[in-house]
């Protein structure tokens, strides 16, 4: 009885530990695994973008700057057949609410494009296609109706909107 | 210099790009805010710009003159921002509530350096890039189960599990 009362304690004490207090806000632990199988890796993980469950992200755990897609609730990585490149560096996705759309930035040979991907088709779109200008940092809006995003014109940085759908 | 070079398809900048230095692009869930970090005013500020109206806001708890706002992100409704300030001597979250003018530390006792904090539409979820494992990994902070979530209006709430 006397154990299982100071197992309780250390228990309660472990929790204040971590959490803080036990208040908010807290960092919600997400799982790392050297070998790249989940969310963190022993590579960079970066560009971070979330719409519950999904984290969208950025990794060069394969030798490639890369977008991934962590699904929080089953904690699995979601296969997104057809958005990378074999040959181009990827950045900056953003991800609609429901999940199903993913922009990224695509920098290939000093040349940068933002790509359009549907989840659902498995489908991947040049937005930019036509464009010349260096272009960055897209931000798609939650039903994926609008896209604004960077790009270098007349010497300095101007914003575009643009509807992808 | 204004608008004459876009297409249809693009929206109407208005007053948005000029002869500025616009950056760190970020739109709010319902599409009808930017919060950007622009020159205009002739050093980096961190501002919003209102879509609809066509006009920028201040916010002048943000920009201080002692720390540089950056990577700045909005909720559904630009109700909540989130934004890198190094106003402590090393790079903080700060939540900014545009209802109730107040604004917050979410890294106060936080270990290791956070960096791109990006914030769900319903304002409750912060990922970021987090420096505490020696590189960059990615952590999500949670404001809890209490916050008041930015979601459309008549939207069905769920009471929070106790």
């Amino acid at each position: 009885m006397m154990k299982r009362k100071n197992l309780l304690v250390l228990y309660t004490s472990l929790i204040t530990l971590v959490t803080g207090c036990g208040g908010y806000p807290s960092i919600i632990s997400l799982p790392y695994d050297y070998r790249g199988t989940s969310i963190n890796s022993a590579a960079i993980e970066s560009f971070p973008q979330i719409a519950p469950p999904f984290i969208v992200f950025v990794s060069d755990r394969n030798g490639m700057q890369s977008v991934y897609l962590y699904n929080s609730q089953n904690k699995r990585l979601v296969d997104l057949p057809g958005l990378n490149f074999i040959d181009a560096i990827a950045s900056s996705p953003t991800i609609t609410e429901d999940g199903r759309y993913i922009a990224f930035v695509a920098n290939r040979n000093g040349r940068s494009s933002i790509y359009f991907y549907d989840r659902q088709t498995k489908q991947r779109r040049n937005l930019t296609e036509n464009v010349e200008a260096e272009v960055r940092n897209p931000s798609i809006s939650s039903n994926g109706k609008q896209l604004a995003y960077e790009i270098a014109r007349n010497g300095h940085w101007e914003i575009e909107i643009i509807n992808p759908l | 210099m204004t608008s004459c070079s876009l297409s249809p398809n693009y929206l109407n900048s208005g007053v948005l790009n000029g002869r500025y230095n616009n950056e760190q692009v970020a739109l709010s869930g319902n599409g009808n805010w930017l919060a950007l970090i622009s020159d205009r005013s002739g050093s980096s500020q961190l501002v919003l710009y209102d879509l609809l109206e066509k006009r920028f806001v201040d916010l002048a708890f943000v920009n201080t003159d002692s720390a540089v706002a950056e990577s700045p992100s909005l909720s559904l409704t630009g109700r909540y921002l989130v934004y890198i300030s190094s106003l402590q001597g090393k790079p903080d979250i700060f939540l900014y509530d545009r209802l109730t003018q107040r604004q917050e530390i979410l890294t106060q006792n936080y270990q290791g350096w956070a960096r791109r904090p990006k914030i769900s539409s319903d304002g409750r979820y912060i990922v970021f890039e987090t420096s505490r494992r020696g590189h960059w990994n990615i952590e999500v902070l949670d404001r809890g189960p209490n916050v008041e979530l930015d979601i459309p209006n008549g939207s069905p709430v769920q009471a929070p599990t106790p």
